[in-house]
């Protein structure tokens, strides 16, 4: 996902992507810096990487979106480029409030991105269109 | 995005209009700018973006798609009378060009502006180019109606901007793929809020909570200002706007590298509107 985080968020990712690789965990200073970063969502986000919440749909387009699978089941679909989720969190917390940089289902898209368990996906492009819109629910 | 916003004033700064020197400056690398907002007043603001298009779709040979609610009547003045030393018919097949290059769409809700944007990338409309402008006309008429998909206007102006700017970044990953690249796609967007809209000369509200979100997904702000002072009716002029540039994408363009060798964006123009309708631009 392009990234239009702040710097010390960029560098986090990196970090937990490199040590993933290496030892196939997070070590706890990470997990703890995911959390002093993002707040309560962290753990929420995890929970979601754990259960493979987060799929990435292409269609034949070359279009992409995220798609994850809420802890109420809900799917929500969010964006490759930019920050953007249609759950009540990213409403409420992350705008209006502005007291959050992302809810935790984008949070666990990037989580999920940097350990390499996102899950694939092919949609029509007109499945794809209608996901974007957010008209009807897939 | 202020590139082809610059182009536009660039381009209308002489009385005469519409150069037909097509080569105007070039716009500068437009790396990082991509998405602008046009914050003002609705009728100067749809007449920028109707500029902006035709300049985009003739001096810039882009492909253009342009949503708005309500349809276009009639063109700015500065296009009806941009060029007098062209005859009528060589006017008519310049617009004929620019027109071809530029698709209105007008949907009524929302709902049918999320799904005409969400379908950019589907191959009806990235055939034979897919459009390296797409321009949203009054954003708030679309934000403030009824929408069955969002609780409030908040939400719905943050899933409008972020579905614009995901798609821009999509076909300018198709663009660059393309031999002939005219990538990459940009965004501009009008919008008044409603602090604006109530008030008679006042500036644009920096409180309004919509255009705060709208600034998260926007990089450049191009704010229009009435000047109410006497001078402009002193000039006999029907009205002078200030233009002001801001925003992260400005910032950024002045932290660039290329800063040395190129002059920097003018950041503050000014409009000038005679009594026939023509736009006049100037640097400030």
């Amino acid at each position: 996902m392009r990234s239009r985080l702040p710097a010390v968020a960029e560098q986090l990712f990196r970090d937990i992507q490199k040590t993933y690789e290496d030892t196939s965990q997070i070590p706890d200073d990470l997990l703890i810096a995911l959390k002093f970063v993002f707040g309560p969502c962290a753990l929420q986000a995890l929970d979601l990487v754990d259960q493979r919440s987060v799929t990435c749909l292409s269609s034949s387009s070359g279009r992409k979106a995220f798609q994850v699978i809420g802890g109420s089941g809900r799917l929500y679909t969010c964006f490759v480029s930019c920050h953007y989720c249609p759950c009540p969190a990213f409403a409420y917390t992350v705008l209006r409030r502005n007291e959050g940089l992302l809810c935790k289902h984008i949070l666990a898209v990037y989580l999920c991105q940097a350990i390499g368990v996102t899950q694939q996906e092919s949609v029509s492009d007109q499945q794809m269109s209608t996901l974007l819109s957010g008209t009807v629910a897939p | 995005m202020s590139d082809i916003l610059t182009v536009v004033f660039r381009t209308f700064m002489s009385h005469t209009g519409l150069k037909t020197d097509l080569a105007a400056d070039p716009p500068p690398p437009a790396a990082t700018t991509r998405s602008a907002l046009v914050v003002g007043d609705h009728s100067v603001s749809r007449s920028v973006l109707l500029l902006a298009a035709v300049t985009a779709a003739s001096h810039l040979g882009l492909r253009v798609m342009f949503f708005t609610r309500t349809q276009i009547q009639s063109l700015p003045a500065s296009l009806q009378k941009c060029v007098p030393s062209l005859s009528p018919e060589s006017l008519k097949f310049l617009f004929s060009f620019s027109f071809k290059k530029i698709k209105f769409s007008y949907p009524r809700t929302v709902e049918e502006l999320l799904h005409q944007i969400a379908s950019l990338h589907e191959s009806t409309n990235t055939s034979p180019t897919p459009p390296s402008l797409i321009i949203v006309d009054r954003l708030e008429g679309f934000l403030r109606g009824h929408s069955e998909l969002h609780p409030g206007e908040q939400s719905c102006a943050a899933h409008l901007s972020a579905l614009l700017c995901d798609t821009a970044a999509f076909l300018t990953q198709v663009l660059e793929k393309r031999p002939s690249s005219s990538g990459p796609c940009r965004v501009i967007a009008s919008f008044r809020s409603q602090e604006d809209a109530g008030q008679a000369g006042g500036e644009p509200s920096a409180t309004d909570p919509v255009l705060d979100i709208l600034d998260r997904y926007f990089q450049v702000r191009c704010t229009l200002d009435q000047d109410r002072g006497y001078e402009a009716a002193a000039a006999g002029l029907q009205q002078v706007w200030n233009i002001y540039l801001s925003g992260r994408g400005i910032a950024d363009a002045s932290d660039t590298k290329d800063c040395e060798d190129r002059p920097a964006e003018a950041q503050e123009w000014q409009l000038l509107i005679y009594p026939d309708g023509l736009m006049e631009f100037k640097v400030v």
